[in-house]
């Protein structure tokens, strides 16, 4: 049943698997151990959830979380061993197939917004992630990549903040008061 | 009479259709794009419609309801992105359709099918809400557990290629489901100390990532392709098209209506539970599910507009919200200083009546602006893939945030984003994981009420269970479903009926 | 055409520069739970009454979580300049004792504590007992049958629960817990549950129809909402140390807030809950308008706070005594 884009297995067919079947794809062995490990350490986790108003029984808080995470750890425990079994695809490597440069690049960028957006505030996080990422992947001019970036930014921001009152961290930009200065002049130009 | 009193006043009073018209078109474009979800929109609307009448401010929030509902599906065609999480079985064949240029086909059976859901909640409502909300209510713990197990058995049909990893990404789910303060005794689960991981991880946050970030991660091997032409003429499905499927339509809403009915179920899982029950019912679909069958489209859509005639039968009858968006309606029916409860109908028929009109009318607008709105929308996939990027990731962000002001969440969702991005890779399904973070709530609640009504005896549950004809048929489907599932069953059919014809 | 937006906009810095007075640009109201909840709706139908008097704007968001602990914390994290406004009920005050945070109330100034509910034991219409006294010999008769709902511990139901045993000796009942008062009625009505401790908001529409049947009102009078439902001194006048209680809604900001901010948020607030909508909302749901702020507020603060968490300490439901909060017993 497994559909397979014939040029780089990745899934993109549907919310679905892309891997292979019949073969171990880079990393994929280091990812299976990794996700069995975080099985056992959960499963401890787990383990540990006291009910503080009566016994560990079946109707503690406990019991989901040690029956879900006991499942994980088994399923992970038999996905590592098929996956050890399996030959390797000679054919793919890491970084051309399963990390390449671009989306290493973006969850590098990602990461870098996550860090600003407290501290800076959302708007010049967002104004640099845009224009960075639109001019890396478009390689149009920098008139063009701002115009487009500080644009939909724009846009953005009137939705979420204005009409759905979204407050994201503001950081550096005073919002309130320049929202205060358009509701004034607004108000103004009314009266 | 009444009826006829609180259908009149809609429909003569053209400024109350406009603000249905105008609320459905909202919602269409606030239901497609992840992270402004109805909820949202319908809780912003209770300060903004404040000072209006009630009946205008009614009108705005059903109409942003259904159009928001259908809208989910509009990105999990054309961008694998599910708008809203009742459109995530809608990604699994809406996606692959659009790759092949046929969104437009994908977008107009969409349209049609949520229209014809729709219609048939609304029936329900209209005619039999009294009866429907008297069997909503008579679920017990147990039941909503035996149903919740039904869900999780989902896992099965959302997980092509390995099974194995299916069940691990599902329990997945349910784990990160729990994290936090466990609601029932206080209890820290999976917290290690942190404040910010007390309240728990918001699944909307974990489907963004998910299901956003990772596509658009995905999408960086591809940048430089150019995107698929759209054929757009033909959007109408032809009436041959929906009369073949008006089966399926008609089973997958009533499915539907009930899940919707239920407090406490929503459309989301509505919406799983109809694609698994089309899978099931469809022989040899041509192309198969997962790959742009058309009944995996019909199912879901129906089931999650279907839902929302249903989610008002409670509380209509009973003042019992039905899912989170009634019960902010509810909320907002207080402030405008109604009653809503079990009197409201008796009291009040007549609101109860332009409800009805006004879900109606909403529905008729999803249609039409269903219908022509397409070319837009398609543009938007067709836009510069090196500027669509970046935008659906901030998108991302932004809506992780919104949904609890939490910049836990856009961690969050970050996080889940890049896993996704590797789960993709090595043929670990997400669509389980989701399934889990839904349900997991519903599983252990639920559980531990059936086991604590029963004093902790097991003994007692089972008796429980055999003694309701409800628990009964609900633990006889989950048996046969997991039956069915199992090899051993695909092994023993093999041998009693060797000439069936295999059942993919 | 530039020189006069320049000018407009020079004059309109100065303006508000000259104006300089509170408020001076929008305030957050951070709800501590979710949409649609009694919080929500009541914050939501204040606040715009409070803002005309105000001649502000007042942005509300839900903050959900760890019942309403990391809406109090981002609140307390935030600068005290009076532009953010804790909007929550009366769960912060336990959160010493239940282990939930070391912060609660006391760090923060009330605005207004808006109102207060009564809560009312209600019981399916085909239980075999009809009030308040009938329940507890048939409890007592049948030890472990009688299932009664319940929420988290420091919720309603637990304290009034708690109540129940510190007059009438531990009841053996079957517990089941729920995630709130609406989970818990519907429940009810769907026969999971046989009697429930409510907000008398909650569960008026439905007693009004007939599906579930007040057993006794937790207060010391009648209530004008149910004139003829019992109340529950008349059944065992042990109730008095404790009654009344009843949940609350308040709006707060942090301690250190500009007097002058708290000022004109106290008139605000105040004013805007006499608005009569408001007013009638209140009536319809059952909840007691209060009004009260300043000294008075912190006066009837303390006194829920002692009273509550040692009753929730002798029942033993909680993680700490209140002792180690300097939380002294009531009467003490």
């Amino acid at each position: 049943m497994e559909r397979i884009d014939p040029e780089h297995h990745d899934g993109t067919s549907d919310a679905t698997p892309g891997g292979e079947p019949d073969r171990r794809r880079p990393g994929e062995l280091g990812f299976a151990a990794f996700l069995l490990l975080t099985s056992l350490f959960l499963l401890v986790s787990a383990w540990g959830i006291e009910n503080p108003f009566g016994p560990n029984g079946l109707s503690s808080p406990r019991a989901l979380p040690v029956a879900t995470t006991a499942t994980m750890a088994v399923a992970a425990t038999i996905i590592l061993a098929r996956t050890a079994r399996l030959p390797r695809d000679a054919s793919e490597t890491f970084a051309r197939d399963i990390l390449p440069a671009r989306a290493l690049l973006f969850v590098g960028l990602l990461a870098g917004y996550a860090l600003l957006l407290r501290p800076v505030g959302f708007l010049p996080t967002s104004a640099i992630f845009l224009a960075v990422a639109i001019r890396y992947l478009e390689r149009r001019s920098w008139g063009w990549t701002l115009a487009v970036s500080l644009g939909a930014l724009l846009a953005i921001w009137l939705v979420f903040r204005i009409v759905f009152t979204v407050l994201m961290p503001a950081g550096i930009v005073p919002e309130a008061e320049i929202i205060q200065f358009f509701r004034a002049l607004a108000k103004g130009a009314v009266g | 009479m009444e009826a006829l009193s609180g259908l009149i006043v809609l429909f003569a009073q053209p400024q109350l259709l406009l603000l249905v018209g105008l609320g459905t078109f909202a919602g269409i474009y606030i239901g497609a794009i992840p992270g402004l979800s109805v909820t949202m929109a319908v809780s912003i609307l209770i300060s903004f419609t404040f000072s209006w009448d009630v009946l205008p401010a009614i009108a705005l929030m059903i109409g942003i309801y259904m159009g928001g509902v259908y809208g989910g599906s509009r990105t999990a065609i054309l961008l694998n992105i599910p708008g809203a999480p009742s459109a995530i079985a809608t990604a699994l064949d809406g996606y692959p359709m659009a790759k092949r240029g046929e969104a437009g086909v994908a977008i107009g059976v969409t349209t049609v099918m949520s229209f014809i859901g729709g219609f048939v909640g609304i029936a329900v409502l209209a005619l039999a809400a009294p009866l429907v909300s008297d069997f909503a209510l008579s679920f017990q713990p147990r039941d909503y557990m035996l149903l919740a197990i039904l869900g999780i058995l989902l896992v099965g049909s959302l997980s092509q290629g390995s099974l194995t990893k299916g069940i691990f990404a599902g329990a997945l789910g349910i784990a990160i489901g729990s994290v936090g303060r466990d609601p029932l005794t206080f209890a820290e689960r999976f917290t290690f100390d942190f404040q910010i991981l007390e309240g728990g991880i918001s699944f909307i946050a974990v489907m963004i990532g998910m299901f956003g970030v990772s596509e658009a991660l995905i999408q960086m091997h591809h940048v430089d392709k150019r995107a698929m032409r759209q054929k757009i003429d033909r959007v109408v499905p032809s009436l041959a098209t929906v009369r073949k499927h008006l089966p399926l339509s008609l089973q997958t809403s009533t499915i539907g209506v009930i899940v919707g009915a239920l407090p406490g179920t929503g459309g989301d899982i509505a919406a799983l539970m109809a694609y698994d029950h089309a899978k099931r019912v469809t022989r040899n679909p041509e192309p198969p599910f997962g790959e742009g069958a058309m009944e995996g489209l019909v199912a879901p859509e129906t089931a999650n507009n279907a839902a929302v005639g249903g989610a008002f039968i409670p509380m209509m009858t009973l003042g019992i919200p039905g899912d989170a968006v009634t019960a902010i309606m509810i909320g907002a029916l207080f402030i405008h200083g109604l009653n809503p409860g079990p009197m409201l109908m008796i009291d009040k028929p007549d609101m109860f009546w332009f409800i009805v009109g006004c879900l109606v009318a909403a529905n008729v607008f999803m249609l039409i602006f269903g219908l022509t709105g397409i070319r837009l929308f398609a543009r938007i996939v067709e836009m510069p893939r090196g500027v669509l990027i970046p935008l659906i990731l901030l998108l991302s962000i932004v809506g992780a945030y919104a949904v609890n002001n939490s910049i836990a969440d856009v961690y969050w969702m970050l996080g889940f984003g890049v896993l996704g991005y590797f789960m993709r890779h090595y043929g670990y399904p997400l669509g389980p994981v989701i399934l889990g973070v839904i349900l997991s709530r519903l599983l252990d609640d639920n559980w531990r009420r059936a086991i604590i009504s029963e004093r902790g005896d097991l003994g007692l549950f089972f008796a429980g269970i055999l003694s309701s004809p409800l628990s009964l048929a609900l633990f006889a489907s989950v048996i046969l479903i997991f039956v069915s599932q199992t090899p051993l069953w695909t092994r023993a059919k093999a041998r009693l009926f060797p000439n069936a014809q295999r059942n993919p | 055409m530039k020189r006069m937006l320049a000018g407009a906009l020079a004059l309109a810095l100065t303006a508000t520069a000259a104006v300089a007075e509170y408020p001076e640009k929008e305030i957050q109201g951070i709800i501590q739970w979710g949409a649609g909840g009694s919080t929500d709706t009541v914050m939501r139908s204040v606040t715009p009454h409070a803002e005309k008097v105000l001649g502000g704007v007042i942005v509300l968001q839900n903050m959900t979580g760890a019942v309403g602990a990391i809406a109090l914390n981002y609140v307390a994290g935030q600068p005290a300049d009076g532009y953010t406004l804790l909007m929550g009920a009366e769960n912060p005050m336990l959160y010493k004792v239940m282990g939930l945070g070391d912060k609660d109330y006391g760090e923060f100034i009330p605005i207004s504590i808006l109102a207060r509910g009564t809560a009312v034991l209600v019981a399916r219409p085909d239980t075999p007992f009809d009030d308040y006294a009938e329940m507890i010999s048939y409890v007592k008769a049948h030890p472990g049958e009688v299932k009664f709902g319940s929420t988290g511990p420091g919720g309603v139901p637990s304290v009034i629960n708690a109540m129940i045993g510190a007059v009438e000796g531990e009841l053996e009942v079957t517990r089941v817990p729920y995630d709130g008062d609406g989970p818990a009625l519907t429940a009810l009505q769907g026969g999971a549950i046989d009697v429930m401790p409510a907000v008398l908001g909650a569960a008026i529409e439905p007693i009004r129809a007939g599906k579930m049947k007040v057993l006794a009102i937790m207060d010391s009078q009648p209530n004008a909402k149910l004139p003829d439902a019992p109340y529950v001194t008349q059944f065992n006048a042990g109730y008095e140390t404790y009654l009344p209680w009843g949940p609350f809604f308040g709006v707060f900001v942090r301690k250190g807030t500009p007097d002058e901010a708290v000022r004109k948020l106290t008139e605000a607030y105040a004013k805007g809950a006499q608005h009569p909508d408001f007013v009638k909302l209140m009536n319809d749901r059952g909840f007691t308008l209060m009004g009260i702020s300043g000294k008075e507020a912190e006066d009837f603060l303390a006194k829920w706070q002692q009273g509550t968490a040692w009753l929730l300490h002798d029942a033993g439901l909680t993680k700490a005594s209140p002792e180690e909060f300097g939380i002294a017993r009531p009467g003490n």
